[in-house]
């Protein structure tokens, strides 16, 4: 059995949980793959925590699949158990850092959204300097990108900003599922033509 | 949902991604329910939305947002008794509320199949506390079933039914929210025939006249048909023994904490033990334990919360005469969510076996973080009327976020959007606990301490849930409280279901039966009552302001639609080729000659639009209007006291419009 675990983490009304949904569906074409994965959705206001889980188990075999030790699988990822972590916002990076080990993928939104404690002055939003140093305490596959300002200045838009992100983790890590399936669920989806382009843009970031 | 609508046309042989609230429904529809209801309430909404949504593509279903979970199970029993299965779904407190129908339908039993599907939310994320509604079986005796994965959670629900019928039990389904909000894989079954679904109620005195005698003879009846189903436990299909090698340590568990434990193994490399996975948690057949047990000297039970499977089974432990020794909350918290690294963690710990470094050193690294990273709280969308709202009252009371000094007036909160209010900046709650609360002990409060202004809040649909018998008790006793309705016309938390107050849909199409919040206010036998638009602070804090004077109870409704459902509409419109009265576009934007960076719209309002940009020329710091997140609702405008912020309109003639007045272009 093998599996491959992404976490997607950032805010609330940035897409989380749609990049969730593609790469969910993305995966459904062997009968011997399975996929889970939750999301915390803790409410749909913006500014709140949001994370998703995929988790793709590739089985060797049908016994494999049917033994209950293998087949049964958690809806979370376990601390150190991502083999790629993607976050929309630089802060929440380090909130999704217990996911990581040293062969993670780590990529991120550079563009900070400023949490109200930061706001009232009693506390400070940490340097992206900082936040890098962290993550090298970790893996050395770092990459960063102002997402928000890619996907402005292409599609005068910030909706795009989520599939920009799946574009550069195809890019940038191994991803065991067919990049050709996910564009074909952006080509079904709403605002396909949007889509697929901003799904090439992040692929050749 | 993917293509070409599987939910509803999707048969044995599809598969698809579907969340864990859908697979739910989709269990009860291939059931063949013909009612579905519920009060919405997260992590449970999707339940009844999904099948809101596609029931008219689905021949004979009925479904119902109840105005509340008292209402919604009582219409699950009269759909029950006319011969329909049904459905009835909530959130781990709104059992709170149906505890009372629950109580007794045990006792009256059910006549088609009732599966009540609960969403529980160990953690409290979107809740007011972490209550586990499994232990309210020891009382109603509902049976509860909890399913482990997406596939489980559809199979159940369809079994669930069968079950309910043969043992006349209202069948519990329990998914915390890691599986309401799980998307996983489903493989789907076959939908039953729909075409003969029709009410037929039969008169059952000596079951549905439940009083006196007939209440102790029915008492009697339902603890014989607890046993039966027992029994029926010690061989179903629910329940489930994986054989381990030669251990003498046998692990017991249920649910999502099953699929934690079975991939914790996994990830420890531990296969050797027993493993015993409970489909049904209660009732729990004490013939299967004890076959379990047979060859095991140490028993592990891994669950959320306080531990109602190691109640149980302690107690078979003891009347089975069990010589081996039960660990449970030992080794697994009793609060908060129990998380996949907890399982690991304690299962790590009883059997000294070491997770892997990468696990040890990603917890370390976590802890190190987490307490020197800024926490982040959800706050009000970008637009919407509960910010301008919470303005308007903290003003009114003088209060201000950037001064420290003590509020002397009483808010008294209550559940919905606007329960986002007691975080910062706004601190505006006092207390919080479940629905209509606020009022209820506020009008009390407000009896007891003369020194102090009470407020209340509520929302339109908390109101209507059981807000009006409330606010006609506060009139009938005299209390002296400054009640402010925040009517956004929708149930907006949990995903925007309709409330009497909603006037258009989606769609804009209008609704038949719109209540009149304020003649309804008024027939309870309130004088003072005002409805406002909250996004006219000024208006509307010196209404607060004048409001608190007077002595008695006060109303005020603070009148405007949720912006998220404005903004929809608006689109939706848009796209179908109506024509917006809207006459043309306008933008806000600060000038930074003239902002002295007061805070009164960046801490005081807090409106995420308005953000902090560094100056490239001067290398200072200065506020700024993101005009791709910025919905025009113009309250950081009205408030700024230094005329700093501007509105720009472009009307359709191409006129610049600057503050009102018509400007020459000169571009």
């Amino acid at each position: 059995m093998k599996k491959f675990n992404i976490a997607i983490v950032g805010l609330g009304g940035q897409g989380i949980i749609t990049m969730g949904t593609v790469m969910k569906n993305a995966a459904l074409n062997s009968d011997l793959q399975d996929v889970s994965g939750s999301e915390r959705r803790g409410g749909a206001q913006r500014e709140g925590y949001v994370e998703t889980f995929v988790k793709y188990i590739f089985y060797e075999n049908a016994a494999e699949m049917n033994n209950p030790r293998k087949s049964m699988h958690s809806p979370m990822i376990e601390s150190g158990g991502a083999n790629a972590l993607i976050s929309l916002e630089p802060l929440e990076t380090l909130r999704g850092i217990k996911y990581l080990n040293k062969d993670s993928i780590v990529i991120f939104n550079k563009t900070p959204y400023i949490p109200i404690s930061v706001r009232m002055g009693k506390t400070e939003y940490p340097e992206i300097s900082f936040i890098v140093s962290e993550l090298q305490k970790i893996t050395k596959h770092i990459y960063y990108y102002d997402i928000d300002a890619i996907s402005l200045e292409k599609f005068n838009s910030l909706t795009q900003k989520n599939i920009i992100a799946l574009g550069i983790l195809f890019a940038k890590a191994d991803i065991p599922i067919d990049r050709f399936a996910v564009e074909s669920i952006l080509a079904e989806g709403k605002g396909a033509e949007n889509n697929l382009k901003a799904f090439a843009l992040g692929l050749n970031l | 949902m993917a293509k070409s609508n599987l939910f509803v046309n999707g048969s044995e042989g599809d598969k698809a991604i579907v969340l864990g609230n859908e697979a739910i429904a989709r269990g009860a529809l291939e059931a063949g329910i013909g009612y579905a209801s519920m009060y919405p309430g997260t992590p449970a909404s999707e339940i009844i939305a999904v099948l809101d949504k596609n029931k008219k593509h689905v021949e004979n279903l009925y479904t119902e947002f109840s105005l509340n979970e008292h209402i919604s199970l009582h219409g699950a029993i009269g759909a029950s008794w006319s011969g329909i299965r049904s459905l009835c779904a909530m959130k781990n407190v709104g059992l709170n509320v149906a505890s009372e129908p629950a109580q007794f339908l045990a006792y009256t039993g059910v006549k088609a199949g009732l599966v009540v599907a609960i969403g529980s939310d160990p953690g409290a994320p979107s809740s007011s506390n972490e209550q586990d509604d499994r232990w309210y079986s020891l009382h109603t005796y509902m049976p509860v079933m909890e399913p482990s994965n997406i596939q489980e959670a559809k199979d159940f629900t369809k079994d669930a039914f069968d079950v309910s019928e043969e043992f006349s039990f209202g069948i519990v389904l329990m998914a915390p929210s890691r599986l309401c909000h799980n998307a996983g894989a489903l493989r789907f079954g076959n939908i039953r025939d729909r075409s003969n679904i029709k009410g037929d109620f039969k008169k059952d005195p000596e079951n549905y006249l439940n009083l006196f005698s007939f209440a102790v003879k029915n008492h009697a009846k339902y603890l014989k048909r607890n046993e039966l189903l027992k029994k029926y436990l010690i061989e179903s299909k629910f329940n489930k023994t994986v054989n381990g090698g030669s251990s003498k340590i046998g692990f017991i568990s249920s649910g999502v904490i099953y699929a934690h434990l079975m991939e914790a193994f996994d990830i420890l490399g531990i296969y050797e033990h027993k493993i015993l996975k409970l489909g049904f948690s209660f009732p729990i057949s004490d013939e299967l334990i004890k076959r379990f047990f047979e060859g095991l000297e140490k028993i592990v039970i891994v669950e959320e919360a306080e531990g109602f499977l190691e109640f149980q089974i302690k107690k078979i432990a003891y009347e089975t005469g069990f010589k081996g020794r039960i660990y449970g909350k030992e080794f697994f918290s009793r609060t908060g969510e129990l998380t996949l690294d907890e399982v690991i963690s304690g299962v790590s710990a009883f059997l000294e076996k070491p997770p892997p470094a990468s696990f040890d050193f990603a917890v370390k690294k976590d802890r190190e973080l987490s307490d020197k990273l800024p926490q982040r709280s959800g706050t009000f969308c970008i637009g919407c009327p509960h910010r301008a709202t919470f303005y308007s009252i903290l003003k009114a009371v003088g209060f201000s976020n950037t001064e420290e000094k003590e509020r002397d007036v009483v808010i008294a909160g209550d559940i919905g959007c606007y329960t986002l209010g007691l975080l910062p900046p706004y601190n505006a709650m006092d207390f919080l606990t479940c629905m209509n609360a606020g009022l209820s002990i506020g009008q009390a409060i407000s009896k007891f301490d003369k020194s102090k202004k009470v407020i209340a809040l509520v929302g339109d649909s908390t109101f209507y849930h059981s807000g009006i018998p409330v606010l006609l008790n506060a009139v009938q006793n005299g209390a002296d409280v400054l009640y402010i309705i925040l009517d956004n016309s929708w149930t907006a938390m949990t995903g925007h279901q309709k409330t009497p107050s909603t006037q258009k849909d989606i769609d804009g199409k209008p609704s038949s039966n719109v209540l009149n919040l304020k003649d309804l206010v008024k027939s309870l036998g309130v004088s003072y009552v005002k409805s406002l638009d909250p996004n006219s602070v000024k208006r509307f804090s010196a209404q607060i302001k004048s409001a608190l004077k007077e002595p008695g109870v006060k109303v005020l409704i603070a009148k405007r639609e949720c912006i998220l459902q404005e903004i929809r509409r608006n689109k939706s419109l848009l796209k179908n080729g109506a024509k917006i009265t809207e006459t043309g576009e306008s933008l806000y934007e600060i000038q930074k000659s003239r902002c002295v960076k007061c805070n009164e719209c960046f801490v005081e309002l807090a409106c995420p639009a308005i953000i902090l940009k560094k100056d490239e020329d001067t290398g200072g710091d200065y506020y700024y209007i993101d005009p791709a997140s910025c919905v025009k609702c113009g309250v950081c405008y009205e408030i700024c006291p230094n005329s700093a912020i501007r509105k720009v309109e472009f009307d359709l003639k191409s006129e610049l419009k600057l503050d009102g007045k018509s400007l020459e272009i000169t571009v």
